[in-house]
């Protein structure tokens, strides 16, 4: 306040009037200030594309975004670069504002599906010839959701044996005939270690590297996870019990500290210092896509690629095991211009377009067949292994439950707690499945409560 | 209009875009999760009243238990650590002609400038079992060191390690209430004979003892709410090994965008507010006794 007498100065006055001015002007700059605009001059149709691939996925999916934009006159895709985007997927979708097409994995895939937070491409896609018939037999599984097709899929990922071929040799086993069944994989780890005194130096093979897919081991013994017509969780069957018991004897023969102390030698995923790449690991469980690092981080690197191995009376070599997973494509609950949306991702699907990007990306191919030049020239020299096992009918994906977040943590913990030698699996898995069925009940209880109260408002408001 | 409303309106207008921001940012916010904790809230679709069920599944969520379990194990360790370290180093670096002061004291501080990620970054290569710096100053005097970061004893033990190492501003506060303590009362301690330690103990503890609190209720929400540093350290295997480094937040997190449970994820919240509110308030309840304000 002024010292005169209470009396405003007319310093006192300009400086509140300056004040004000640039109060209004924030405001109003707030209020009625530029928006990120979805109008283009040329009059054409925005679309947003939420993906979450970076680097040189994301710039080879930028490229087929423009060349798609150079092919019409009536469309403009924009792709942004988003990372967390299941979280920030939900979010849009849920306040009302998502993107017109997003990227997500396709584990993803059930928990959107079943709160209608996706488009079915049933009808959408039949103009286009995109069904899920067009995709390999096992990649064709992610499409789909309780009978509705709800993802396209752009690249496929599977997962297979890698091998050193060199370490083979210098171990006394043949580079060209990985192992094939359980039995014969552990007698090639055997002889692949490496130990310095106490250390061990090299392994053949550790569950725990990368550790992204805690949940798969059961499967090569016949087990499976989930009972998809029951919603029931078979974490402890016979056959994921042998599994698991499998994980536990390699700590247990090669001992718990000497194991862990090892993990704790491996570098970044993507870098020079990754396990296998590094030739600390004679193999590993990977996609097709390790195959980028390798040709970016050790190009000489002489390396195989195999179905990863199956329990003795599971071995078929015409029908491999192998985890489905790849990204998928989906227009979310709330898109603007769902038809639109549609032929951006019906363009994404021509043979050409799915076999540039999967290339860049190394991956396979998730179409029913691929061209003689794809697989010839791809950068992946195990290629065809992969492709085997896309199109195999026992390849699986991850349980198709909107639980299955909740599930795989369980199996996360599992596996840590077997890996540790906290207890006997038997008794590990138990308590993962029980806590697994709590979360699949709970939810389908809610389901059914949803349901319910939907039924009858609609009977109220008749 | 009359001078007081006038001055009355100014004054709203002055603190409004606070009030507007506390209701828009704080209050409605924290009502709607007061709500969501009493539905089952997936985010996706419309909220489903559920009453106290959320809550009632706290009670028997062993997942629940041991984050909550850890974390009062790393409140329980990593405070009265951290309180002390900061009064130990806040009077060495209060020390009369100590040289080189402000580099001192600059070296305490700037950790906690570093940015949480990068500085958890390098932690990862500090605490590595094989490579890792610690271990290998360690060797140097004949210590086998351990696996930190994954053996399960380890885990817990290496986050306190990390607390300590951010400590730099409760030794700063330390530091200037230290510098508040009268030189007289020093000089009559003198006078009557008393040592240092007992000069410490009887006069430097309980002048500093305001701030001792502020640092302990500073640091108790701050070991509630714990959630960075085990996040990135423990990216691989989330939680540490047998979850052993898995916090209430982490918990919390999860829940709410990976689980896609808001509704039990926003009961988790509010039990965690209680907590922290009551913890708080024995703090004060003791500070009655142990804390000496002075007068004027």
């Amino acid at each position: 306040m002024s010292e005169n007498g209470g009396k405003p100065r007319a310093a006192d006055l300009s400086r509140r009037a300056a004040l004000g001015v640039f109060a209004a002007a924030g405001i109003g700059y707030a209020c009625f200030g530029p928006r990120a605009g979805r109008e283009r001059t040329d009059g054409r149709l925005v679309l947003d594309y939420w993906e979450k691939w970076t680097g040189i996925e994301g710039k080879a999916m930028q490229k087929i975004v423009r060349e798609f934009n150079d092919s019409q006159d009536r469309l403009y895709v924009r792709y942004f670069a988003t990372a967390g985007i299941d979280e920030k997927a939900q979010i849009a979708i849920a306040g009302g504002a998502p993107p017109d097409v997003v990227g997500l994995w396709n584990y993803s895939v059930p928990a959107f599906a079943a709160a209608d937070a996706i488009l079915p491409l049933d009808d959408l896609g039949r103009p286009y010839g995109v069904r899920p018939e067009m995709y390999a037999a096992g990649v064709r599984q992610v499409t789909t959701y309780k009978g509705r097709m709800l993802a396209a899929v752009n690249t496929g990922g599977v997962l297979a044996l890698y091998y050193n071929k060199a370490q083979f040799r210098e171990a006394g086993l043949n580079p060209e005939r990985p192992p094939r069944t359980i039995p014969e994989f552990d007698a090639a780890a055997k002889t692949l270690l490496v130990r310095k005194g106490d250390r061990i130096e090299r392994m053949g093979f550790h569950h725990r590297e990368p550790g992204w897919w805690s949940f798969v081991w059961g499967n090569h013994f016949g087990g499976s996870l989930y009972d998809e017509g029951a919603n029931r969780s078979t974490a402890d069957s016979p056959e994921n019990i042998a599994g698991y018991d499998w994980v536990q004897s390699f700590p247990r023969e090669y001992g718990l500290g000497a194991v862990n102390e090892f993990r704790s030698s491996f570098g970044n995923y993507d870098s020079p210092l990754n396990a296998f790449i590094s030739g600390r690991l004679s193999m590993v469980v990977q996609g097709p896509w390790l195959a980028n690092m390798i040709n970016l981080h050790r190009p000489d690197l002489e390396y195989g690629v195999a179905p990863f191995p199956v329990a003795e009376s599971l071995y078929e070599p015409d029908r491999p095991i192998g985890l489905i997973d790849t990204d998928v494509l989906v227009i979310p609950r709330g898109a603007l211009h769902p038809e639109a949306s549609m032929e951006f991702i019906a363009y994404t699907q021509q043979q050409r377009v799915v076999e540039e990007l999967s290339t860049v990306h190394c991956k396979g191919s998730p179409l029913a067949a691929s061209s003689e030049a794809f697989v010839r020239d791809h950068p992946n020299r195990g290629i065809a292994v992969f492709e085997a096992i896309a199109r195999s009918p026992r390849a699986f994906r991850v349980p198709p439950t909107p639980c299955w977040a909740q599930m795989k943590d369980e199996m996360d913990r599992a596996l840590d707690r077997v890996w540790n030698l906290q207890g006997a699996p038997e008794a590990i898995l138990k308590r993962s499945r029980e806590r697994s069925q709590a979360a699949l009940d709970l939810y389908a209880a809610n389901a059914a409560r949803r349901a319910g109260a939907g039924a009858n408002a609609l009977e109220a408001s008749a | 209009m009359k001078g007081g409303l006038r001055r009355e309106l100014i004054g709203l207008a002055w603190v409004g875009p606070w009030i507007i921001g506390f209701l828009a940012f704080m209050l409605v916010p924290a009502l709607m999760s007061l709500r969501s904790s009493l539905s089952d809230d997936p985010l996706l679709q419309a909220p489903l009243w559920v009453g106290m069920d959320n809550y009632a599944r706290l009670l028997t969520d062993e997942v629940f238990h041991k984050a909550l379990l850890n974390t009062f194990i790393y409140a329980g360790a990593a405070i009265p650590l951290s309180v002390l370290l900061a009064v130990v180093l806040a009077s060495l670096l209060n020390t009369r002609g100590l040289r080189w002061k402000r580099f001192f004291e600059a070296a305490v501080f700037v950790p906690t400038l570093a940015p949480l990620v990068a500085s958890s970054m390098v932690w990862m290569w500090v605490l590595n079992g094989r490579y890792g710096l610690l271990n290998a100053a360690l060797s140097v005097v004949g210590i086998d060191g351990p696996n930190w970061l994954l053996e399960k004893g380890w885990a817990m033990a290496a986050l306190v390690l990390i607390a300590l190492w951010g400590v730099g501003q409760a030794v700063i506060l330390c530091v200037a209430a230290l510098k508040e303590v009268p030189e007289q009362l020093y000089e009559a301690a003198d006078l009557d004979g008393m040592g240092p330690v007992r000069a410490f103990i009887h006069i430097t503890l309980p002048m500093i003892s305001p701030v001792v609190l502020f640092n302990t209720i500073a640091m108790l929400i701050g070991a509630f709410q714990v959630f960075v540093v085990p996040f990135v350290l423990f990216q691989k295997d989330k939680g540490g090994p047998d979850k052993s480094a898995y916090f209430y937040t982490s918990y919390l997190y999860d829940n709410a965008f990976v689980f896609g449970q808001m509704g039990y994820a926003s009961a988790m919240a509010w039990v965690q507010m209680l907590i922290i509110l009551a913890l708080t308030g024995l703090l004060f309840l003791a500070s009655r006794r142990l804390v000496f304000y002075r007068a004027g």
